[in-house]
């Protein structure tokens, strides 16, 4: 027993090493999963009050950027009005009304979608995984896995909330990918290798789709993104011969060294879709 | 001001530097295509490196850890910075060790420093542990080595970048002149 006292007494400070390198390898094996993004977040109380008040800063100098970018999105919403009444149909985008089984006439909406606005209070493109810190919290009804989208395209997911903050995960991840799909409907996905903020990829695309430069990639339905929000536009395609496939280079269409203001996206109906699509998994593991 | 008022206001002041206007300064080298990746410029490790010389080894671990993890926690990556900076918390004193020519003990109650170390190896001490900081924690955040080009190419051009900026933080807040080596923060 003395021996073994006077051992650690003598490699203590190795033993310490050790003892606090594994604590971190276990921290970081945890987070390498999409999942594991609760550990440790920028979204608690003291870290989201002194981002907000740098943004608070810098928020002045970005303000005439940002004037700019709300008229090109009302620009944008206004010829979309024009389009639908121009057409002339009768659309009812906000169809709450409960449909009884007998009522299969009807057409219910798959999504039902509110949006919210949310600041940008941190938000990095130099890691390998990249987080935003958002000023919307569980009081303004922000969960987890909702999505966060700009008016130029897809931003994030929700990863962790607090009480008035929220940390997303953002396109520009290794960890994550997200489901995308091209004009003519071929679905994929769109990744991130961690190195250039303006190149994301989109990799087993197959030979026979023809793909032209500044074509633009969507999201889908299958993500939790609403679909058809934008992504990308192709600026470059390599083929692979051996596989008979080809990887579709993309510049995304948000600038996220810039990003101010997003919406955050609540799908209402995505619990019970969740629900659904686990109890599907469940009966498949039988 | 004692030491440990010091250290801590330090201490506070390099982690808010850090992730308040650092963590904002991407950087990239060369913008081409396939040129340098880009990177963000890390000050914090100055911290460990400018802890007294006789501070014991458990408590520059601690220091490093707890140093490690609060930058963690502001820029969402458990454990990376902080396995990186425990790392060069337990070399130090190796490093030093082999650099100075007296033994630690005598150079009681002064913190490292150009005056008291001389410029090379006072640089060599701060670049080897930078160096050795930033492999740590950019083989770490990539979580493979099957890209080792890209992967040196980011140490090296990060580390230059941290090694002048502690340079510049190290002449701009030590005193110059004055017979007692003494730091202002």
């Amino acid at each position: 027993m003395r021996n073994f006292i006077l051992f650690i007494r003598r490699f203590f400070n190795l033993i310490l090493f050790l003892l606090l390198e594994v604590i971190c390898i276990v921290l970081i094996a945890r987070t390498q999963t999409v999942q594991g993004d609760d550990i440790m977040s920028s979204a608690n109380l003291l870290i989201g009050n002194m981002y907000k008040q740098r943004n608070d800063v810098a928020y002045y100098f970005a303000l005439r950027r940002m004037n700019d970018s709300l008229l090109r999105e009302n620009i944008e919403l206004r010829k979309r009005l024009t389009a639908q009444a121009e057409t002339d149909v009768i659309y009812d985008s906000a169809a709450t009304v409960p449909v009884s089984y007998t009522d299969s006439g009807k057409v219910v909406k798959y999504a039902d979608y509110t949006y919210r606005t949310a600041r940008v209070i941190n938000n990095s493109v130099g890691n390998v995984n990249n987080y935003i810190t958002l000023n919307r919290g569980e009081k303004d009804g922000v969960k987890k896995d909702m999505a966060v989208i700009s008016a130029n395209g897809a931003i994030g997911r929700v990863v962790n909330t607090s009480a008035h903050f929220a940390t997303a995960i953002s396109v520009l991840s290794k960890k994550q990918q997200v489901s995308a799909k091209l004009k003519d409907g071929t679905v994929g996905y769109v990744s991130w290798d961690g190195k250039d903020p303006s190149q994301l990829m989109m990799r087993d695309v197959p030979t026979q789709i023809k793909v032209r430069k500044g074509d633009t990639v969507f999201t889908t339905e299958y993500s939790f993104f609403p679909a058809n929000i934008r992504i990308g536009t192709v600026y470059k395609t390599t083929l692979i011969k051996s596989k008979n496939l080809q990887v579709l280079y993309l510049r995304p269409t948000a600038n996220f060294r810039n990003l101010q203001y997003v919406y955050i996206v609540e799908n209402k109906m995505s619990a019970e879709r969740r629900r659904l699509e686990e109890a599907a998994k469940k009966d498949d593991d039988k | 001001m004692t030491t440990l008022i010091k250290n801590i206001i330090r201490f506070c002041v390099i982690l808010l530097v850090q992730v308040l206007i650092l963590n904002k300064v991407t950087l990239q080298w060369w913008a081409q295509p396939g040129g340098f990746p880009i990177f963000i410029p890390y000050l914090y490790p100055l911290f460990i490196l400018l802890l007294p010389f006789e501070t014991p080894v458990a408590l520059l671990l601690f220091a490093g850890f707890l140093c490690g993890l609060s930058v963690d926690s502001f820029m969402n990556t458990a454990g990376m910075h902080a396995f990186a900076t425990v790392l060069i918390a337990y070399f130090r004193i190796n490093v030093l060790n082999a650099l100075l020519p007296k033994n630690l003990s005598e150079y009681s109650g002064q913190t490292p420093s150009v005056k008291n170390m001389g410029w090379l190896p006072f640089i060599v001490y701060v670049s080897f542990l930078v160096v050795l900081h930033h492999a740590a924690f950019f083989t770490v955040e990539l979580w493979s080595i099957s890209n080792i080009g890209y992967l040196l190419l980011k140490i090296f051009a990060s580390s230059a970048t941290s090694v002048l900026l502690i340079i510049a933080y190290v002449l701009l807040f030590t005193r110059q002149s004055g017979g007692k080596s003494q730091r202002i923060m």
